[in-house]
C-alpha cells in the first residue's frame, strides 16, 4: 500500500510539472496547447535516447529540455499567426507528429516495441522500495522548485505582460509589449517544463512506447488545470493531484459498487471523471483555486 | 454556497485518501489464508474495448468454477479485474495498485503490446506472474526472469507459418508487400528463413498505407516475376492492392492476413480480384474438449482468439499454484511447464479436471482453448493451431486448421 501511495505521489508530481506547463502558456498566455503529450513524449524520448549513449541522468534531463525549448519555438514560429481554436488543433496535429515519428522511425526510437531498460538512477543502489522513496521526495521537490519558479515569474512584470498579451494582444502591442517575444518565450518554457515532466517519467518507468503519448493525458491535463484553477500555479499544482487521488480513488469507490461487471466499473469510473469536470465547472467556474487578479494601483491624484 | 463545495471537495478528497489505509489491514491480515488473488488486466475501454469485456468474463468463468470446485489450495479465489484503458500509462497506474495493494499472485489477460511491455518490469520486479496475449516479438527477450509467458504466437511463428505455406503451394520466390507495422520486419525475416532451406528466397516492399493506386509497388513487386506474394496490410490499402495486383496480370499464390482479407473485403470488391487467395490467422482449438467447454461457459459458439486464451491463462495460472503448493507469483514461475506440458501427463482442459487430478497425484499437461500451451523457456508458445482458408466463388472456404 505504501509504494502505491508513494507512486501516486510521483504521478501526481509528474501531471503536476505537466499542469504547470500548460498553465503557464494557456493561463498565462492564452495559448491552447493541445500537443502536450507530444512535448511530455520529446522530452521522454530525448532523455532515453542521451543516457541510452552513455549520459549521466542531469545531462539527460537538460537534454530533454532543450529538445523541449527547440520544439516550442519551432511550433511558436509556425503558428504565429493562429490563436485560440486554431491554435488548438495545429498543437493537437503536432502532438499526433511526434507519436507518428516516433512509431515509424525504427532507427532511433525503436518504433512500435518501444524503449526499455531507460536509465532508473538509484534502482539498482537503493532496491525498488528505496527507489520509488527518493523518486516521490525527488519529484515533489521538482514540483515545488518549478512552482515557485513560475509563481515569481507570474507575479513578475514578465507574467502582467503576458495576461496583456492573452487578454488583447493588439492593445498589449500597442502598449509596447513585444508580443512575439513574449509568446516564444512563454510557449518555449511551458514545452521545457513539459519536457522535464516527460524525462522525469521515462527514467521512473524504464519504459517508453508512442502509445505512452496518445492524447488521453493531455486531456486529464486539461482537466486538472481547468478544476485546480487556470491562471494560477498552485491551481494547477492543487488541480493535478486531484486528478491523479480521483483517477486512483474511483477504482476502489467504483468497486464496491454491487452487481455490476467490470466492464461496467471501467464505464463508471469515466462517468465519474466527467461528471466531476461538469461539477466543478459548474460550482466553480475558474477552478478551485480561481486566480487572483490584483486591483489596478489607484493613479496619484 | 461555492465556498462550503471548496471545503467539500477537498474533505471528500481526503476521506478517500483515509479510506485506503483502513482496507489495507484486511488485505494484509489475508494474506496466507483468506482468499487469494489473481487480477485480470484488459482493456474494457479504449482501442481494445472490443476484445477486453469478454476476455475479464472467461477469467471469471474459470474463478468462479474453480472456487466451485473447492478452491486452490482450500482457499477461495478471488478476481480482481482493472481496466487498462489500452494505455501503457493508465495500465502501470492500474497494475501498481494489482500488485501494491491487492498483492495479486498473477496477471493476466494483458492484450496490447505497449501494455504488456510497460507493465512488465513492475511484474517482475514484485515477483507477481503475468500473462499476455500480445504477440510483439520483443515481450519475452525482455529481462524477465521467467515472470512472463504468453498464449498469442509471436511474430516469429506466424512468419514461419506463412513460409512454410508459400512452400507446400510449391512457391520459391516470395515477395511480402506492407505498410510500416511493428511486426512488418519480422515477419518478412521469418518467411525468408523458412524458405531458405527448401532453396526459396524473399524479399520486402515497404509501401505507405494510404497511397489511392499501387501500380508502381506492383510492378517493383513483380520484376522479379515471384511464385507467392504475401499481402501485409491491414483492410483498406490490401483492398486497393488486390485489385492493382489482378489489373497487372498476377497469377501467382497470394497468402494474407484473416484480418484483412476478410469478408467484408471480399465483398467489397469484383469477385475475381479476390478468387482464390488463401488467408492465415491463429486459431483456436475448435472442437477440443476444453475449447467446448470455455465456449460452453463463456455462453458463445464463437469465442474469439483472445477469450480462448484468457480463458487458459486463468487455468494454467491457478493449477500452477494448485501443483506448487504456494500462492505466489514465484510459485507460478517454477511451476507453469509442469502443469502446462509434463511428459507423459494426464491431459486436462479445464480447471476442475486440472484439480482432480492433480488431487489424484497425477501429473497434468494442460491442453487448452486456444491450443496445447506449451512454453518455452523464455515464455513463447511452442506451437499453436492456424486457420487456412481460402476465397472460392466469393467465400472463406475454411483448408484445414493445423
Amino acid at each position: 500500500m505504501l509504494s502505491y501511495l508513494l507512486f501516486s505521489v510521483t504521478i501526481g508530481g509528474i501531471y503536476a510539472l505537466l499542469s504547470l506547463a500548460l498553465n503557464l502558456a494557456w493561463g498565462g498566455a492564452g495559448l491552447v496547447n493541445l500537443g502536450l503529450a507530444g512535448f511530455f513524449g520529446i522530452g521522454a524520448y530525448a532523455t532515453a535516447l542521451a543516457t541510452g549513449a552513455g549520459a549521466p541522468l542531469a545531462i539527460g534531463l537538460v537534454v530533454a529540455m532543450a529538445a523541449g525549448v527547440l520544439a516550442g519555438l519551432a511550433i511558436t514560429g509556425l503558428t504565429l499567426r493562429l490563436r485560440d481554436d486554431y491554435l488548438a488543433i495545429v498543437t493537437l496535429g503536432f502532438g499526433e507528429i511526434v507519436r507518428l515519428v516516433a512509431l515509424n522511425e525504427r532507427w532511433l526510437t525503436n518504433g512500435a516495441d518501444g524503449m526499455s531498460g531507460i536509465l532508473a538512477p538509484g534502482k539498482a543502489a537503493l532496491g525498488v522500495a528505496g527507489f520509488n522513496q527518493a523518486w516521490a521526495a525527488g519529484v515533489t521537490l521538482l514540483v515545488i522548485l518549478v512552482w515557485l519558479l513560475l509563481r515569481r515569474l507570474d507575479q513578475s512584470p514578465f507574467g502582467r505582460a503576458l495576461r496583456a498579451v492573452r487578454e488583447d494582444q493588439e492593445l498589449a502591442g500597442f502598449a509596447g509589449k513585444p508580443v512575439l517575444r513574449l509568446k516564444y518565450q512563454a510557449f518555449a518554457l511551458s514545452a521545457a517544463v513539459a519536457a522535464l515532466a516527460g524525462a522525469l517519467y521515462a527514467h521512473f518507468q524504464s519504459y517508453i512506447s508512442p502509445d505512452h503519448f496518445q492524447p488521453l493525458i493531455t486531456i486529464y491535463i486539461f482537466l486538472a488545470v481547468t478544476a485546480g484553477g487556470i491562471g494560477r500555479p498552485v491551481g494547477a499544482v492543487l488541480g493535478a493531484y486531484c486528478v491523479v487521488a480521483f483517477l486512483e480513488a474511483t477504482r476502489f469507490l467504483a468497486a464496491v459498487v454491487p452487481g455490476i461487471e467490470a466492464v461496467q466499473v471501467a464505464a463508471l469510473r469515466e462517468a465519474l471523471v466527467g461528471l466531476s469536470l461538469l461539477l466543478v465547472l459548474h460550482l466553480r467556474p475558474k477552478g478551485i483555486l480561481p486566480e487572483r487578479i490584483p486591483p489596478a494601483p489607484k493613479a496619484p491624484s | 454556497m461555492t465556498a462550503s463545495f471548496a471545503d467539500l471537495s477537498r474533505r471528500s478528497l481526503l476521506a478517500t485518501a483515509a479510506l485506503a489505509p483502513l482496507v489495507l489491514p484486511r488485505i494484509l491480515r489475508a494474506e496466507g489464508q483468506g482468499p487469494l488473488r489473481i487480477a485480470a488486466l484488459s482493456p474494457l475501454t479504449g482501442a481494445g474495448g472490443t476484445y477486453g469485456p469478454a476476455m475479464v468474463k472467461a477469467i471469471r468463468a474459470v474463478v468462479e468454477e474453480a472456487n466451485k470446485a473447492g478452491g486452490i489450495l482450500g482457499r477461495p479465489v478471488e478476481l480482481v479485474a482493472e481496466d487498462d484503458q489500452t494505455n501503457p500509462e493508465a495500465a502501470v497506474r492500474a497494475a501498481r495498485k494489482l500488485i501494491d495493494v491487492d498483492r495479486v499472485a498473477a496477471i493476466c489477460g494483458v492484450w496490447a503490446s505497449s501494455v504488456a511491455a510497460a507493465v512488465a518490469p513492475l511484474c517482475w520486479e514484485s515477483g507477481t506472474f503475468m500473462m499476455a496475449t500480445a504477440g510483439a516479438d520483443a515481450l519475452t527477450a525482455l529481462p524477465h526472469r521467467g515472470f512472463f509467458a504468453r498464449t498469442q504466437p509471436n511474430t516469429t511463428l506466424q512468419g514461419k507459418k506463412f513460409g512454410e505455406f508459400a512452400l507446400s503451394q510449391g512457391a520459391k520466390k516470395i515477395v511480402m508487400l506492407s505498410p510500416q507495422t511493428p511486426f512488418a520486419q519480422s515477419q518478412y525475416e521469418n518467411i525468408a528463413a523458412a524458405v531458405k532451406p527448401a532453396g526459396g528466397t524473399a524479399e520486402l516492399l515497404i509501401y505507405d498505407d494510404k497511397k489511392p493506386s499501387y501500380r508502381t509497388e506492383v510492378q517493383q513487386a513483380l520484376r522479379g516475376r515471384p511464385d507467392a506474394i504475401v499481402l501485409g496490410g491491414y483492410l483498406p490499402d490490401t483492398t486497393v492492392l488486390v485489385k492493382d495486383l489482378l489489373r497487372a496480370g498476377f497469377t501467382g499464390t497470394r497468402i494474407a492476413f484473416a484480418y484483412s482479407v476478410n469478408q467484408k473485403l471480399i465483398e467489397s470488391v469484383p469477385a475475381d480480384t479476390v478468387e482464390g487467395i488463401f488467408t492465415i490467422a491463429p486459431s483456436p482449438a475448435e472442437g477440443s474438449p476444453a475449447w467446448k467447454h470455455m465456449a460452453s461457459i463463456a455462453g458463445t459458439d464463437s469465442p474469439d482468439p483472445y477469450s480462448t486464451q484468457s480463458y487458459d491463462q486463468a487455468n494454467l495460472l491457478l493449477l500452477a499454484m494448485q501443483a506448487a503448493g504456494t500462492a505466489s507469483g514465484t510459485a507460478i514461475r517454477d511451476t507453469l511447464r509442469k502443469v502446462s506440458q509434463a511428459p507423459g501427463g494426464t491431459k486436462v482442459g479445464s480447471i476442475t479436471e486440472g484439480l482432480a487430478a492433480l488431487k489424484a497425484g497425477q501429473a497434468i499437461n494442460y491442453e487448452g482453448a486456444s491450443g496445447p500451451c506449451d512454453f518455452t523457456e523464455s515464455g513463447d508458445i511452442i506451437d499453436c493451431q492456424f486457420r487456412y482458408e481460402q476465397v472460392k466463388s466469393g467465400k472463406l472456404t475454411l483448408l484445414r486448421i493445423a
